[in-house]
């Protein structure tokens, strides 16, 4: 090979896979990118009534708990929290990606982000609906606790308290979904108006048309939409921190061992981006096999986020690593006795060894490039990091709470099928949601993919011009 | 006489000369129905065509009938006030002293009343048993009293009977046996030490001379008597008074478990628990671990045939009797160091021995005391108090006899449920049912009033009247507290109507005793009354002590008739239960869920055994296997109890019940089908693996510390060097982490709290009183194993050292009120708040149940309603509810407020009267027999609880997480033998 051939070989293979496979028009975008919409697909009305069916459960699950009560569950003395916390938590982190995505990585202007980030932010939503219902049915009277939490102003002269984690939670969680629904529907404006236009049924242009809100595609509307994207994307990037860190708090502000530990707000930051990206991994590459949108998702997409899944996980390890230390190194006996008793040879420490498995053994796979390019392998490794970030919950929730200070209360737990029925239930819910949005909504940010085709493009033109 | 055509059900109208035609079968059930009406006839409505005639019918009929109320025996109502006085007001609690007996020996209590109804039980400090405090089970009769499931009025052979009309069925019987003076009548009674009763055996035994009266119970202290009469040559019983002991030795003496004098017992027994040169000593030698054996500062396990050959031992050391029996190393020391100590304490010390050891042995305990100089300081004797109504195990088989021989035609029972207690082999049911005439008077439905051909419902004691001796001989009267709920009489009016006056009333059978016997005028005598009932004693009626000297030859010879204990083999061992005593509390749902206080098991009894046993028998915790002694044999799960002597296997009685109550039936096994009559132990036990596995609902799991200082306890040694005083110094006072302290010293009032582990035996008497002060709901059995008891004070209970003989620590633990309290700054809602005297308040009002607070919790004293524990709740159960305090719904948390309705009804006494709060007690303080808990205000130099958080050994639970509890505990001080170190 001659030098020059050789180093173009090696520039090619450093180089980034592409973005957009091939040179799609824009007429190709929009059928290919709406097709779901137009041309109803047999998988997924089939997958729909599954979740439909699954959301069943989810209906009986909380019917029974709100008619009969917590008992129905396997809550106890001392594990007062069990997969109703350990689902609000892990719902939540799931939600994390997409608010990244979409806000982080638009500020950081990272191209890959437009293909997948409309599929991140509709997950977002529907993940912390799942999750926003937790507070609310854990509590023993949900009927109360559904505007008490509110500091509403009242003849008793009663406010929440405001020292509580929990009114944090509710302040954070509500903010979080508002700015999350907002951010989305802002982004889906164009599109629907896309939609509107290309739709030739007229019950779907009046129904896409109210939604579209009039847009045109003006400069002036585009003018405005970019300046109210950036804002709200400004507005998001602290919500991503925040949110999760003030679920962390809900334990690290409380005394009980494996609870009470400050390095909780970035380690859990982390471990729900980590979760969340993984989350992302499992629902897009099937929904891009089945829609085929192979073209604009591509495997750089896919690599990109088990880098991001990588880091992550490094973060969340050295995250378990410190609090093992510190348990060590402050010589605290009850700390101790969890970080070295409990958790490692306790009842549940099955439950502990998957998690670091999952968490910390599989994405260190991700090192390698055939890994990371391994459709299957990443599927694979996104579902077992999903159950390691639900088993990480469990861990810090349960096994906390089973053994804590005094040994004449500590107890066993053990879930009820109104337990697995609710946490059932919600995956069946989110998946319902998710497949409804695909199927009625652009699920890849057309207008978005668009520019960026345009974009790359005219970069290639320049190239092949010869700029100096 | 012409019959007139009486009020008659409505016939369907139907057309003449037709018959009815239906169409369908609902039609037909439909009409049916229509015609009959919600209610009897002319029951709601006046006839439609109410004639002149008939209206005459019904006038003459009311007129007539109106009278007859004038015919009902006098019995003595308790009606509302017709002139409210003026010092009652609603809310207001009132104290009537009463009292309870448990197998004839009666506990002096005062019953608190609100609103007419009795809501809570307390002792009565006159009482020389009670001195205030009270016992599970005296706490549980409350609960009974206001059972939906009680037995209700009198039934023979299914009919219903009214008083009048069994007076008149009694009546007669009893003319038809006094023509042969009673051959075939026959008395099945439960030990009762009441005047009255035996003044009405006194006449049954007149009228009837050929009768029969047995006295019977499943537990009985004939051993003791027996003992009594080989010593002494005649039954006087023990007194016993552990002020001035400072060595005791208990053989197999469970004298701390509730039974008998148990409450001043352990109240005497805590006194001298604190470190000083009046603490005292305890030895106990026994096969399970007993609460005495918990509470023991040397404990020698080992199986009941060997407490003799134990006991032999320790009197040769001491040469009472001569001849010691061979024992092992380890108890041949222990013998020598007990007897040396005893020795050492001469006058000082007792020898006690338990209801379940041979004759032998308290005759030996009898030498042994008189050896060592004891009688007249420890120990006094005197005459028993059951006199003639002793209960006698021989009575079942003698009247098993009676009956089979034909010889009974009626027979009246009102001792306790003997078909189910019954000796084992012995078909007491099925001779019941051949007797024509079987009275049993009984509280509950049971095995027994199913084979009885009369049942006749019993009243509560807190709805009878009578008089009870205590065991000292003390006289108390029982009054009622409240009208019988349910129809239903006492056994008082069940033999006075053998003697043709049961219409009298108990009260003029108990009042006309007590006229006669104390020979005053009738003036005089009502005012003395007035003074007995309100003083809940009748002054001058204790026994005097009797001197009597023991006859060593005899005390000799019967132990060389004890048969020797054989090293071989398994041994039965059979106990009252904690929580039912011999089963006859099995009705009772707090009791039921009581956790034992050894194993912490709650509605279960399990077959106990030590570890080595059953790594021996390849047995493992909750197998069941099947115990069988000869051709008997019952299934039983199995429950390693450390401690426990080798060899030996502990049932207690009192479970396994298959009639009665929702509550009771199918609780456990049933150990009475393994017991030949008022036999505790049995050699020659089989024990068979079995399959099946059993879920015990146990309230605690946990019996290790972990090394954690939690319930914290010395020996006499460590205490008296510094380094253990330095262990504690920084167990208490304000952590270096903590903020500064809130300043109280401007509030009147800062309530605090303290609990001495050194005085706390694990009674369980705690548990009990808070529940019923405080509403406390019961769960059953699958929910406490799921870990939702709601007991808001528990005794956590520690075991130390090996398992086959560990040390044991009991600790009661409730809120402890924290000063900086983890769960308050977590509540979103401000359900759980600081008041400004120091209380953690919970406000049930506003809790929407997070559970925050309870997993923040370090103390896990909170307790969440998980599910509506009371769904719907019986009229007659409602009226159990104390007034003062909320009754929680689902879904709510709720926690130990330091009775705080009490604080606020003194405060409210207090403000009325101008003065500041004097004493308030807590519930569990009230009750508690060994004064282990002291509540009061920490802001009063004065005040008992202040002192004791300045006692030096104070410690504070957790001390280290900076809540600073307002809860301090004091640390057990352990005084073992240095010669057995």
């Amino acid at each position: 090979m001659t030098p020059p051939a050789q180093a173009a070989a090696e520039r090619e293979a450093l180089a980034p896979m592409p973005l957009i496979a091939g040179h799609p028009t824009d007429a190709q975008l929009n059928t290919e990118l709406l097709a779901p919409i137009f041309s109803p697909n047999e998988t997924w009305k089939k997958l729909v009534g599954l979740a439909a069916m699954g959301s069943g459960m989810l209906v009986i699950g909380l019917t029974v708990t709100i008619a009969r009560g917590i008992g129905m569950w396997g809550n106890n003395q001392p594990v007062g929290w069990a997969y109703d916390i350990i689902n609000f938590v892990w719902w939540i982190g799931i939600g994390h990606a997409g608010t990244l995505i979409s806000a982080i990585l638009l500020l950081f202007q990272q191209k890959w982000r437009t293909s997948i980030n409309r599929f991140a932010e509709a997950m977002t939503i529907f993940a912390v609906m799942q999750a926003a219902m937790f507070p609310l049915v854990h509590t023993g009277r949900p009927w109360f606790a559904i505007y008490w939490l509110f500091p509403y102003p009242n003849t008793m002269g009663i406010w929440p308290n405001f020292k509580s984690p929990l009114i944090w939670d509710v302040f954070a969680v509500s903010t979080y979904f508002t700015i999350s629904l907002l951010f989305w529907y802002l982004g889906l404006i164009p599109d629907l108006a896309t939609l509107r236009d290309t739709a030739t049924k007229r019950t779907q242009r009046i129904a896409y048309g109210i939604f579209a809100l009039g847009w045109k595609g003006s400069s002036r509307h585009w003018q405005h939409y970019r300046i109210g994207y950036l804002i709200l994307a400004g507005i998001s990037t602290p919500l991503v921190l925040s949110v999760h860190s003030i679920v962390s708090f809900d334990f690290a502000v409380s005394q009980l061992p494996g609870w009470h530990t400050t390095i909780f707000p970035p380690y859990f930051v982390a471990g729900a981006v980590f979760g969340g990206f993984a989350m992302v991994l499992t629902l897009i590459i099937p929904a891009r096999k089945v829609f085929r949108f192979n073209n604009v998702i591509t495997d750089r997409h896919l690599e990109n986020m088990a880098k991001v899944m990588l880091v992550t996980s490094m973060i969340v390890s050295y995250g378990y690593l410190m609090e093992n230390f510190m348990a060590w190194y402050s010589a605290n006996p009850y700390e101790s006795y969890l970080f070295f008793v409990t958790r490692p040879f306790g009842h549940y420490a099955a439950i502990y060894w998957i998690m670091l498995f999952c968490n910390v053994i599989v994405p260190q796979t991700f090192w390698w490039k055939k890994a990371r390019t391994s459709v299957a392998w990443l599927w694979i490794a996104s579902i077992l990091v999903g159950i390691g970030m639900w088993a990480e919950r469990f861990v810090i929730i349960v096994i906390s709470l089973y053994r804590d200070f005094l040994p004449s209360s500590w107890g066993l737990y053990a879930p009820t099928w109104v337990d697995w029925f609710i946490f059932g239930g919600t995956i069946s819910f989110f998946s319902l949601l998710f497949l409804l949005f695909l199927r009625f909504v652009p699920s890849v940010a057309l207008a978005e993919v668009k520019e960026l085709n345009h974009e790359m493009q005219h970069e290639k033109a320049h190239a092949a011009g010869g700029h100096p | 006489m012409k019959s007139l055509p009486v009020i008659q059900d409505h016939a369907e109208p139907r057309p003449p000369g037709h018959r009815s035609l239906w169409q369908s079968v609902e039609e037909l059930e439909a009409r049916a129905a229509a015609g009959r009406g919600e209610f009897a006839a002319g029951a709601a409505e006046v006839p439609p065509e109410l004639s002149r005639r008939s209206f005459m019918q019904i006038l003459g009929a009311s007129a007539a009938l109106g009278g007859l109320t004038a015919c009902q025996p006098p019995r003595e109502k308790i009606v509302p006030f017709v002139h409210e006085p003026v010092e009652n007001r609603p809310g207001k609690r009132f104290h009537y002293a009463t009292a309870l007996s448990l197998d004839g020996y009666a506990t002096g209590l005062l019953v608190g009343s609100a609103d007419g109804r009795p809501v809570k039980v307390e002792g009565n400090p006159a009482h020389p048993t009670s001195q205030g405090a009270s016992s599970t089970w005296d706490q549980g009769a409350l609960l009974d009293l206001y059972d939906p499931e009680r037995a209700k009025g009198y039934w023979r052979a299914g009919n219903a009977l009214s008083w009048r009309g069994l007076l008149a069925e009694i009546q007669k019987l009893a003319r038809e046996h006094e023509a042969d003076g009673g051959a075939h009548l026959a008395f099945l009674l439960a030990p009762d030490a009441s005047p009255t009763q035996a003044e009405l055996r006194r006449g049954l035994q007149a009228r009837f001379p050929k009768a029969r009266i047995h006295v019977w119970a499943p537990v009985t202290e004939e051993n003791a008597t027996e003992g009594a009469r080989i010593a002494f040559g005649r039954p006087l019983e023990l007194r016993v008074s552990l002020d001035p002991a400072r060595a005791i030795l208990s053989l197999d003496s469970d004298f701390l478990s509730g039974q008998g004098e148990s409450l001043r017992l352990t109240r005497e027994f805590a006194r001298h628990r604190e470190p000083g040169a009046e603490m005292s000593r305890l030895y106990v030698a026994e096969p399970a671990m007993s609460l005495t054996g918990v509470n023991a500062d040397h404990r020698f396990r080992m199986k009941g045939a060997e407490v003799a050959p134990f006991a032999r031992a320790v009197a040769a050391q001491l040469g009472v009797v001569p001849g010691a029996p061979v024992l092992s190393p380890e108890l041949t020391r222990a013998a020598k160091a007990v007897a040396a100590d005893l020795a050492a304490h001469r006058g000082r010390s007792v020898v006690l021995a338990g209801l379940r050891q041979p004759p032998a042995v308290h005759a030996l305990v009898h030498a042994m005391n008189a050896a060592l100089g004891n009688v007249g300081v420890t120990v006094r004797h005197g005459r028993p108090v059951l006199g003639d109504a002793a209960p006698s195990s021989a009575a079942l088989p003698a009247l098993a006899r009676e009956i089979e021989g034909g010889k009974l035609d009626t027979l009246v029972i009102t001792a306790w449920n003997p078909v189910h207690a019954a000796p084992a082999g012995l078909d007491l049911g099925a001779l019941l049912a051949r007797i024509p005439n079987a009275l049993y008077l009984s509280l509950r439905e049971d095995e027994t009033s199913r084979r009885c051909s009369w049942r006749l419902a019993s009243s509560h004691p807190f709805e009878s009247w009578g008089d009870a001796r205590s065991r000292d001989g003390v006289a108390s009267l029982v009054q009622p507290l409240i009208a019988p709920l349910y129809e239903s009489t006492t056994a008082i009016d069940l033999l006075a109507a053998f003697l043709d006056a049961g219409d009298r009333g108990a009260l003029r059978h108990v009042k006309a005793h007590w006229a006669a016997r104390s020979a005053l005028d009738p003036a005089t005598f009502e005012a003395h009354w007035e003074g007995w009932l309100r003083q809940g004693v009748i002054p001058g009626t204790a026994e005097p002590a009797e001197a009597a000297p023991v006859d060593l030859a005899a005390v000799a010879s019967a132990l060389g008739r004890l048969p020797g204990a054989k090293g071989e083999g398994l041994e039965l061992a059979l106990a009252p239960s904690y929580g039912l005593f011999d089963g006859r509390f099995a009705g009772n749902a707090w009791l039921q869920e009581l956790p034992d206080p050894i194993t912490k098991v709650s509605w279960d009894n399990a077959a106990y055994l030590s570890e080595a046993t059953a790594k021996r028998l390849g047995v493992e915790g909750g197998q069941v296997v099947t115990l069988a002694l000869g051709s008997r044999s019952v299934q039983a799960p199995v429950m390693v109890m450390p401690g426990h002597a080798d060899d030996a296997v502990t049932l207690s009685i009192g479970y396994g019940r298959t009639d009665g109550s929702a509550v009771s039936k199918g609780v456990g096994v049933d150990a009475y089908r393994l017991r030949e009559a008022g036999a505790w132990f049995a050699p020659g036990l089989t024990v068979t693996a079995g399959k099946g596995k059993h879920k015990f609902a146990v309230a605690q799991g946990h019996f290790s510390m972990e090394g954690r200082p939690l319930a914290l306890d010395f020996s006499t040694k460590e205490w008296a060097t510094d380094a253990g005083r330095a262990e504690l110094e920084h167990l208490h006072g304000l952590p270096a982490t903590a903020q500064v302290p809130v300043d109280y010293s401007k509030q009147e009032y800062s309530w605090g709290m303290s609990v001495d582990l050194s005085r706390c035996t694990g009674c369980n008497a705690c548990v009990i009183a808070c529940q019923e002060e405080n509403n406390i709901a019961t769960v059953g059995k699958e929910q406490v194993a799921k870990g939702r008891i709601m007991h808001w004070i528990r005794t956590d209970r520690y075991f130390s050292g090996p398992v086959a003989n560990p040390q044991t620590i009991t600790q009661p633990v409730m809120c402890q009120h924290c000063e900086t309290a983890p769960c308050e700054y977590v509540c979103p809602v401000n359900a759980t708040v600081h008041s400004e005297e120091g209380l953690n308040e919970m406000v049930y009002n506003r809790c929407v149940g997070t559970r925050y607070c309870s997993n923040n919790c370090p103390y896990k004293v909170r307790r969440f309603n998980f599910l509506a524990w009371r769904p719907e709740v019986p009229d007659v159960e409602t009226l159990l509810f104390n007034p003062d305090v909320t009754v929680r719904s689902r879904g709510v948390m709720e926690k130990c407020t330091y009775c705080v309705q009490r604080i606020e009804g003194a405060r409210i006494d207090a403000r009325t009267g101008g003065k500041k709060i004097g004493q308030v007690q807590s519930a569990c303080q009230q009750a508690c027999p060994a004064q282990a808990i002291v509540f009061g205000n920490l802001n009063d130099p004065q005040s008992r609880v202040k002192k004791l958080h300045d006692d030096e050994r104070r410690y504070d639970l957790l001390h280290e997480l900076g809540t600073r509890p307002r809860t301090a505990y004091l640390v057990k001080i352990r005084n073992p033998n240095p010669d057995l170190a």
